[in-house]
Order: C-alpha cells, then sequence, then structure tokens
C-alpha cells in the first residue's frame, strides 16, 4: 500500500502547495522538502525487499476494466532509482526554492513542482503501459506550465517544449497501442516478455522506431536537443528539478525500461549509440561557446544525455550498471550546478562569464561546492562522476558489432569526456577565476546553499563510498538486462584500458583549458548551419501557412458559396444514382387530377417572379402567391389542417418581411451575368434532379402500416377524430415538444440577435411626398380603415382562435392553427396602428413563449399520473347542468403549443417593427437600456 | 406527376435565390425550399388518396396518409419561425443586406465584375 500512498500524498501535497503558500509564501518550499523526503523514506522501508531480489512490491487497482487496464504500480530496482531521484533531488530543489525566489506568492510553482513530482512517480512506477502514458504526458503539460510562468518572454519556448515533447507522446501512444494491440494485454511487466519481440521483427522494430522518438524528444537527443537550451527561460528551480534531474530523466528511464525487449535489436543499437555520441560530442562543443552559465549548463546536460542515451544503446551489463551510476551521478552534480549557478545569478546579478570573475574570493563556499560538483562531471577521482564516468568508457569498448565499433565508440566517448572536462573547468574559472572585481559580494545565507552543498557533497561521498552503490546497480541490471548480475563499481579497478582513457581525458582535458584563450577562437563561430528553434519556427510557420492554404480552398465570407455545395453534391449524387439505374413500382392509383395543372402553373408562375424581380416587394409578392399556391395543394391533397397552417404562416411571412424589407433599398443587389447563368444551371440540374425523384421514389405504394394505425385507432386510443391533430398532441407529443421548444429559441435567438445588433432605420418611402396633404400622408389618417374595422375584428379573431384551440381535438384546427390565427390578429393590429411607437402589442413575449413550453412540459409531466411522460389524462368532468365533460390534457399541451407560437409572432413583430427602443412588452430588464442603446448608434 | 413538377420548380427558384447576393433572395429561397420539401413529405404519403382524415367526416379506407401532414404541419411552424430569424438577419447589419464577402474572396469578384 505505500505505493498509491506515496502518489495520492503527493498529489494531495500539490493541492495543499497553494493553501500553504497563502501563510508561507515562498517558505512553503521547506515543508515539501520535508514531505517528500519524509515520503522517500516511506518508500525506503520496501527498498530492502527489492534490493534483496525478493519480489518488487506492486499495486493493482482497477481502472478500465472492460478493456484490461489496470491501475497497476510495480516498485522494481530500475523504479527505485528513479523514484529516489525524483524525491530526494526533488526534496532539495524545494528547500532551495524557499530562498530562491523573492518574498512573495508563489503557489502556482509548488503546485505544479509537486505535481510533476507526483506524475514522474507515476511514470516511473506505472506497469500498465496507458497508465505509463498518462503519467507521460502529465510531466509534459507541467513543464509547459513551469516554463511558460516565467513571463512573456518564456511563452515561445514553453510551447516549442511543449509541441515537440507532446510529439514525442504520440510516437509513444502510438508504441503503446502498438503493443496493446499485438500482445493483448497492457501490463508493461508482461508485455516486456512477450515472445512477439522476437517473432515479429516488424513489430519490434516499429515500437523500437517509436520509444526511441519518444525518449529523444524528452530526454534532448539530436536532433531534437534545441529544446532544453530553449527553455532555461524557465526559473533556476525548475532547470534544476525538470531539465537537469527529473523530466529529461524520462526517456532515459524509458530506454532502460525497454531495455530486456529491445536491446538485442540492430536499430536499437545504433540509433541509441550513434545519435547518443553525436549529441554527448555536440552538447558538449556548443556548452564550450556558451557564455550564459545557465545555457552552458543546459547543453552540458544535452552532452551528458547522450552519453547516457549511447551507453543503453551498448545493452551489455557493464553498460547497464555504468547508466545506473552515471544517471546517479548526474541528477548530483547536475543539479548541484544549477542551483549554484542561480546562487551566483541572485548575489552577482548576472550568469555570463564575460561579466564575473573572480567569486572565489567573496563567495570561498560557493566557489568550492561548485567546484566539487563540476570536478564529478569533469570525471576526476574520487568523486563519483569519475566511477561512472570510467565504468562508461569500460562498457563502451564492449559495444555490439563488428570489432572496430568497440575501439570507435570508445575513442568518441573519450572525445566527449574531454569536451565535458574543459566546459567544466570553463564553468567554474569563468565565474570563480580571475581577477575580483565585485568586492562588495557577499556569500549567501547558509540555507540558500545548503541544498546545493548536500548534494554536492553527496557527488563526493558517493564516490568514496561507490561500493555501497552495487545492490541498487546489481538490482537495475538485472532489471533492465534480465539476468542477475554482479555490478563492481569501485574507485580503483587496477590498470585497465578504462583508466587509461580516463588518464588521456583528464590530460588533454587539462591541455584544453590550459589553452582556453586559443579554443574559444577556434569555437567562436557557427558550428551548424541553422539553429534548432529557427528549425522548428519555420516548420511550425509552414504547417500554420499550409492549412491556411487549404482551407482557403474553402474560405468566404460569401454565404453564396457555401450554400451551392449541398446542392453540387445532391446533383452529383443523384446522377451517380440515376446511372446506376433505379427500381421504380407502380402508383396503386392516379396520382395526379387535372385541376392539380392550375396549381403547378400558379406555382410555376411565382418561382419565375421571385426570380425574376429586381424589387423587393414584388419577390415578396411572388413568394406569397408560391405560399398561398402550396397551402392550396395541401388543400387539394386532403391536409386542410396542413394547408391552414400554410395559409396563416404565409400571412405572417409576409407581414414581418415587410416590416425588415422598408429597412432596405427598394431593389436587390445587381448580380453579373456569370454568377447568374451558373446559378441556373445549379438551379436546373437541382430542380430536375429533385422533380425526377419525387416522381420516381415517392407515394408508389399502399398506404403505411403506421398511417393505417392512426387511421382506424387513432379516434378509439384518444377520442378525437382529427387525426393529424392527435398525432401531434397525442402520439408524437414529444416530437411536438421538441418543435415547441426549437421555435422557441428561435424566439430567443431573434432578441438575442437584435439586443447585440441594431435594426438598420426605416427608410421614407420617397413616392408619398407626391401625396402631401392628402390623407394618405398622415399616418393616422390612412389607417383610419384599418382602425375601425380592427376594433371590431380583434376580438372576433381572438374568439375565433380560442374556439379554433378547442376543436382542434375534432376539426381542423388545434394549437397551431388556433395560434395563428391569433397572430393573424395581432398582426392587424400591429399594421393599423398610425405610428411604430403605439403599435407595439404590450404583452410580455419571452414570458409567453416560456410559458407555452413550460405548459407543454407540465402536462408531459401530469402524464406521469397515466404512467409516462406526455400521456394524455382523460377526465370525464361532470357538468351542473347534467351531461359530462369529456376532459383530454391534449388539450392542456395544445395551449402550450398555442402560447409558444403567439409569443414567437408577437416577438417578431415587436421586434422588428420598433423604429427605436425596445417594445414596452419587454420587461424591465438588461435587454431594454441595450437595445436603447443600439437605437441611439442608428440616429447618429 | 403534377405535385413532382411543383417540387422540381420549387427546388429550382429557391436553389437560384439561394446562390444569389443579399440576405432577403437568401431568405425566400429557403421558403421556397421549405416548400419543396413539405410537398415531397406530403407526396412520400401518396397523392392518390386525397380526403381530409377527420374520422367524423371521412371513411379510414380513403382518408389521406395522416402522418407526412404531422410532419409538415410542425415543419412548416418552424420553418416560420427560421425564416422570421432570416429575416432578423437581413435587418441588423451596417448598411444593408449584402452578402457579398470581403476582399479574400477569390473568384466572386471577377463575377461581380461580369
Amino acid at each position: 500500500m505505500v505505493l498509491p500512498l506515496v502518489l495520492a500524498a503527493l498529489t494531495a501535497l500539490a493541492l495543499a502547495a497553494p493553501l500553504l503558500d497563502r501563510f508561507l509564501g515562498r517558505s512553503t518550499g521547506w515543508p515539501l522538502a520535508a514531505a517528500f523526503l519524509g515520503l522517500a523514506a516511506l518508500v525506503a522501508t520496501r527498498a530492502p525487499e527489492v534490493l534483496s531480489g525478493a519480489g518488487a512490491p506492486s499495486f493493482d487497482a482497477p481502472w478500465m476494466p472492460a478493456v484490461g487496464v489496470g491501475f497497476h504500480l510495480r516498485l522494481d530496482g530500475l523504479a527505485l532509482l528513479f523514484v529516489s531521484l525524483v524525491l530526494v533531488v526533488g526534496a532539495l530543489v524545494m528547500a532551495y526554492s524557499a530562498s530562491y525566489f523573492s518574498h512573495g506568492r508563489h503557489g502556482d510553482f509548488y503546485l505544479l513542482m509537486t505535481l510533476f513530482a507526483a506524475a514522474m512517480f507515476g511514470l516511473v512506477l506505472a506497469d500498465d503501459v496507458v497508465l505509463l502514458f498518462v503519467f507521460w504526458e502529465i510531466t509534459t503539460i507541467c513543464s509547459f506550465f513551469l516554463i511558460g510562468r516565467s513571463g512573456l518572454s518564456a511563452s515561445r519556448p514553453a510551447v516549442r517544449t511543449l509541441i515537440l515533447t507532446a510529439a514525442g507522446g504520440l510516437a509513444l501512444l502510438t508504441a503503446v497501442v502498438l503493443m496493446w494491440v499485438t500482445t493483448g494485454t497492457t501490463r508493461l511487466s508482461v508485455i516486456l516478455e512477450h515472445s512477439a519481440w522476437t517473432d515479429d521483427p516488424a513489430f519490434a522494430t516499429a515500437v523500437a522506431v517509436l520509444v526511441i522518438l519518444a525518449a529523444f524528444t524528452k530526454s534532448a537527443q539530436f536532433p531534437f536537443h534545441y529544446w532544453l537550451p530553449d527553455a532555461m527561460a524557465a526559473s533556476t528551480p525548475v532547470s534544476a528539478y525538470l531539465h537537469a534531474a527529473a523530466m529529461v530523466k524520462a526517456g532515459i528511464y524509458l530506454l532502460m525500461r525497454f531495455s530486456p525487449a529491445l536491446a538485442d535489436h540492430a536499430v536499437w543499437q545504433t540509433a541509441l549509440i550513434g545519435f547518443g555520441l553525436v549529441t554527448a560530442v555536440l552538447g558538449a562543443l556548443f556548452a564550450l561557446q556558451r557564455h550564459d552559465l545557465k545555457e552552458l549548463l543546459a547543453y552540458s546536460t544535452v552532452s551528458q544525455l547522450g552519453f547516457l542515451v549511447a551507453i543503453i544503446g551498448v545493452g551489455t551489463p557493464a553498460a547497464m550498471a555504468a547508466a545506473t551510476a552515471h544517471t546517479l551521478a548526474h541528477a548530483l552534480f547536475k543539479a548541484t550546478l544549477f542551483m549554484l549557478v542561480g546562487v551566483v545569478d541572485r548575489e552577482a546579478g548576472s550568469r555570463d562569464i564575460r561579466k564575473l570573475t573572480g567569486l572565489r574570493r567573496v563567495m570561498p563556499v560557493t566557489a568550492t561546492l561548485t567546484g566539487l560538483a563540476a570536478l564529478s562531471m569533469a570525471g576526476v577521482p574520487p568523486l563519483l562522476g569519475f566511477v561512472s564516468k570510467e565504468s562508461m568508457f569500460g562498457a563502451f569498448l564492449d559495444a555490439p558489432g563488428p570489432g572496430w565499433v568497440g575501439p570507435v565508440v570508445g575513442g568518441v566517448a573519450v572525445v566527449g569526456a574531454i569536451l565535458t572536462f574543459a566546459y567544466s573547468f570553463r564553468l567554474v574559472y569563468g565565474a570563480f577565476g580571475g581577477p575580483t572585481e565585485q568586492s562588495h559580494l557577499r556569500e549567501p545565507k547558509a540555507a540558500f546553499l545548503f541544498p546545493a552543498a548536500v548534494a554536492s557533497v553527496a557527488g563526493l561521498v558517493l564516490g568514496l563510498v561507490v561500493p555501497l552503490l552495487n545492490p541498487l546497480v546489481d538490482r537495475v541490471v538485472t532489471d533492465t538486462w534480465g539476468l542477475v548480475h554482479d555490478s563492481d563499481l569501485a574507485l580503483w579497478h587496477g590498470f585497465s584500458t578504462a583508466l587509461g582513457m580516463s588518464v588521456v581525458v583528464l590530460g588533454a582535458g587539462t591541455v584544453l583549458f590550459l589553452r582556453r584563450a586559443w579554443l574559444d577562437r577556434v569555437l567562436d563561430r557557427s558550428l551548424f548551419p541553422v539553429r534548432g528553434t529557427e528549425v522548428f519556427e519555420r516548420l511550425y510557420r509552414g504547417t500554420i501557412a499550409l492549412g491556411a492554404r487549404v482551407g482557403d480552398l474553402t474560405r468566404s465570407d460569401s454565404p453564396a458559396q457555401h450554400l451551392a455545395m449541398p446542392f453540387v453534391l445532391l446533383a452529383v449524387l443523384a446522377s451517380v444514382a440515376l446511372s446506376a439505374g433505379l427500381a421504380v413500382g407502380d402508383f396503386p392509383a392516379p396520382v395526379s387530377r387535372p385541376m392539380d395543372w392550375v396549381l403547378v402553373a400558379l406555382i410555376a408562375a411565382s418561382v419565375l417572379g421571385a426570380v425574376v424581380a429586381r424589387s423587393r416587394l414584388a419577390a415578396l409578392g411572388s413568394i406569397g402567391v408560391g405560399g398561398f399556391t402550396v397551402a392550396l395543394w395541401f388543400f387539394t391533397l386532403g391536409a386542410p389542417d396542413v394547408g391552414l397552417t400554410q395559409l396563416l404562416v404565409e400571412v405572417l411571412t409576409v407581414v414581418v418581411a415587410v416590416l425588415v424589407l422598408r429597412r432596405l433599398p427598394r431593389s436587390f443587389h445587381p448580380t453579373g451575368r456569370v454568377r447568374r447563368a451558373a446559378a441556373a444551371v445549379l438551379a436546373i440540374v437541382a430542380g430536375g434532379v429533385a422533380a425526377l425523384a419525387t416522381y420516381t421514389m415517392t407515394g408508389r405504394r399502399e398506404l403505411s402500416p403506421a398511417a393505417d394505425y392512426f387511421l382506424t385507432e387513432a379516434e378509439n386510443e384518444t377520442g378525437g377524430t382529427n387525426v393529424v391533430n392527435t398525432i401531434l398532441v397525442d402520439f408524437r407529443a414529444l416530437d411536438t415538444l421538441g418543435e415547441l421548444t426549437v421555435l422557441g429559441i428561435a424566439g430567443l435567438v431573434i432578441v438575442a440577435v437584435l439586443n447585440a445588433n441594431g435594426l438598420l432605420p426605416n427608410r421614407q418611402p420617397t413616392a408619398i411626398h407626391r401625396f402631401a396633404g392628402s390623407p394618405i400622408d398622415s399616418p393616422t389618417d390612412a389607417t383610419i380603415l384599418f382602425r375601425t374595422v380592427g376594433r371590431w375584428l380583434a376580438p372576433l379573431v381572438i374568439l375565433l382562435s380560442a374556439y379554433l384551440l378547442l376543436r382542434g381535438h375534432y376539426e381542423p384546427g388545434g394549437g397551431f392553427i388556433s395560434a395563428l390565427v391569433g397572430g393573424a390578429g395581432f398582426a392587424l393590429a400591429y399594421l393599423s396602428a398610425p405610428s411604430s411607437d403605439r403599435a407595439p402589442i404590450r404583452w410580455p413575449y419571452i414570458a409567453l413563449i416560456a410559458s407555452g413550453v413550460g405548459v407543454a412540459v407540465l402536462t408531459g409531466v401530469a402524464g406521469y399520473l397515466e404512467g409516462s411522460f406526455l400521456r394524455p389524462v382523460h377526465l370525464d368532468i361532470p357538468l351542473p347542468w347534467g351531461g359530462e365533460y369529456h376532459f383530454t390534457s391534449a388539450l392542456v399541451f395544445d395551449v402550450g403549443v398555442y402560447l409558444a407560437v403567439i409569443g414567437v409572432v408577437v416577438t417578431a413583430l415587436n421586434r422588428l417593427g420598433g423604429d427605436s427602443g425596445p417594445p414596452g412588452g419587454m420587461p424591465r430588464s438588461r435587454g431594454a437600456s441595450r437595445s436603447g442603446r443600439s437605437a441611439g448608434k442608428e440616429t447618429r | 406527376m403534377t405535385l413532382a413538377i411543383s417540387v422540381g420548380l420549387l427546388v429550382a427558384g429557391g436553389v437560384y435565390l439561394v446562390v444569389q447576393r443579399g440576405m432577403v433572395r437568401i431568405t425566400f429561397g429557403f421558403v421556397l425550399l421549405g416548400h419543396a420539401v413539405n410537398l415531397l413529405l406530403v407526396s412520400g404519403g401518396g397523392a392518390f388518396r386525397r380526403e381530409a382524415p377527420l374520422m367524423s367526416e371521412t371513411d379510414a379506407s380513403v382518408a389521406a396518409d395522416p402522418l407526412p401532414q404531422a410532419f409538415v404541419l410542425t415543419a412548416i411552424v418552424i420553418a416560420f419561425a427560421i425564416t422570421v430569424y432570416m429575416l432578423t438577419l437581413a435587418g441588423v447589419g451596417k448598411r444593408d443586406d449584402d452578402t457579398r464577402g470581403g476582399p479574400a474572396v477569390s473568384g466572386e469578384k471577377d463575377e461581380e465584375k461580369a
């Protein structure tokens, strides 16, 4: 239970960090450091079990049992190595942060750092590939935020790092999927022992390449190395932890984890050794060029990671032992150096070795600690770095392949190590050597130096007692190589080739350091024709530009282009279908009647009129004729309800359209001949296809069983004789409720659009001046007929609509139709008003819409009395004068329909008709002042 | 046949209008397309039985299919709401209901000149 406990504790600490920060400010680092150490001790209680080889403590919990993905944690030797890095170095960095930052709040930093530690902990323990991937991604995201929080200049580096490491993450995800599919399990320890690695070379190669990609991006290997120096925009504690000890080691961990399966693979060996050594040498050369201490350290990290990758590629037990030792050594000396560079930066105000000089006299302790860590990095005895480097040398000589490979690889490694030696001394000398100029500087507080001192001295002590590490190294070798191995890390191995290589390194390195002026001159040039970040930016911009270019194909503000597409597509599909041939049935009875042709002619005339009209009003007239003709069609086809609805809708459409048209120019915009011709061709093809499809594919069968059911059973089931209405309110009431809601939303959207955008102003008709002085010119006089008629017609219309509503269940009528009749009454009242100020119907239209939908929903809920939502409730109410009234809740539902439709009609009339400001029907709300403001804008 | 021709005419007119310039014409185009689809739906029920499905007056054996009628009835009202919404869009803006694309749009401009 220790493992999930530690993971949970780290997560809890992350969440608690901002709270702690509220009280402690930057000192939050201290309790966090203590907690990290406590958790490390907790893990250490299981260490004897791991080191003795008795077994790996593990934890299993179901996560996605349906697909077999589990929350599996497993602490083997390799995991223990990295856990100790994560927790111990993490504790040091946390303690360091408590002094590094300025006083004040750093809650986000502590949260992200602790969260990162939790993710890293989970990553190295995960025994499920999906889980491993999730933690891998969390470290990427934490890194992004930790870099990005350092201000504006860090935003591009943060993005570049994120994109690159996330790309590596995708490679890992692909590998995860491949392994899952091939082996049928997500359990990492099972996958690594699967026979597919040897039986299926294609699979092994693919996974090898993908894992290498993931690891190389994470661990900054050439050619992805550039992100690490780029990421130095982050604050020093972030660099010390993420970019020296922990995150960049995730790639190393991944390579070591997959070594048992892939170590013998040629691609794996070649890529790791080749790219690793190139990175090692290039990184070291770049480090020698840098003047900024932090940048120097970044390239040094790149170089050291290159050594690690190469040695993992060698893959022998001795190589794995060396990799283990060097991972540890590097984490210690590199974290130390980052922390101390931060100290120097804080105290001296610069990290540039051209500005820093002679600090050894004023900061002797800092100088000593830096020197100690740098000696470890340079591989000088008796520090841990010497032991690890010499064991690497020994292992390099046994690199797999033909006989010449070992010596060549060893030689390159020696070159890299010589350069490492040179830049280590360059770093120490650059800051602390030479004459002292800033003599006023003082040694920082002990607390600031303490964390770095611990790591620095640990490098020395561990070097002296290095055999103590052998049990851990043995376990790691067993976990990464597969067989038990006896490691013999020691300061002195007797005279060997490796010792000779160390001597060469020390000697040549010293020469290079002594001839540093010459070296600087030689290296003072660009070693590479391009910079990684520039290549990245070029690729990045190129990708965006390519996307824009692809998007341009369809990018247009003109609706016509978008609207034409579906019809073009339909025409194409239809021609394909037609060329394939159609099986056409027979009509059960003749479908055309002579009178129909009158309707066809009317439709043709109205369509033609709408198409050729240049005036908006004329087009509207034609559209109106078309609508009425369609209504007639419905009557002819035996659909009186539909016909009535169509008729009323047409009236209201024309009324609303007129309200808008008077704000627009008289004539349509001119369109070019080409466009008209193209539109005509498209229109004719689409029309032809539609007619053909309608003729051949509809109505060629007897009535459907559903229709039969409704016709024969509707009256028995509902008591209603108007079958269409019973379908709307009884059988398919849920559909109607949905449609009602759409209607209501359309009304609200109209209100929202008009609240956000003012209407165009009304245009004064020019022709009216001709009648100046006559009653036609006066709005009051001109509407007298309307008003007189309207006065007695309006109550009648409302009565009529109520009657239609009540009888809808039995005769043509119902909620939709009666509401439209009522709406037409409102339209009449509206149009008869002498001015738009006096026109509005002072009804709360939004409340009307809402109450309509509300009533419908409540009726639906009442349906539960009968067993289900929207089921009509029937009641026979005895009347006082005898007999009974048959009540059905479908009627109440229809009232809901009525209210919602009336609401939308009144909305349209009020909001589109008004000249200025909101109508009175609108409740005094925010909307009122907003549309008032937009109206004011129009008059300006 | 007659119904199919009507649908074809309405579709042709609707398609022609929706690819024109100006929100009002696009709206009118949609109105025509709405009519076309409504007639198509009714045609799906069959145009050979043309008695209203009112059981107090009509015998079930000759009444028209009520199901598409119910569909079309609600469709008409929804189409009305959409029409009003589109007309609203035509009524807001800077100058009028023009829908000509910005300068970034190629091709369109040439047509306008023609």
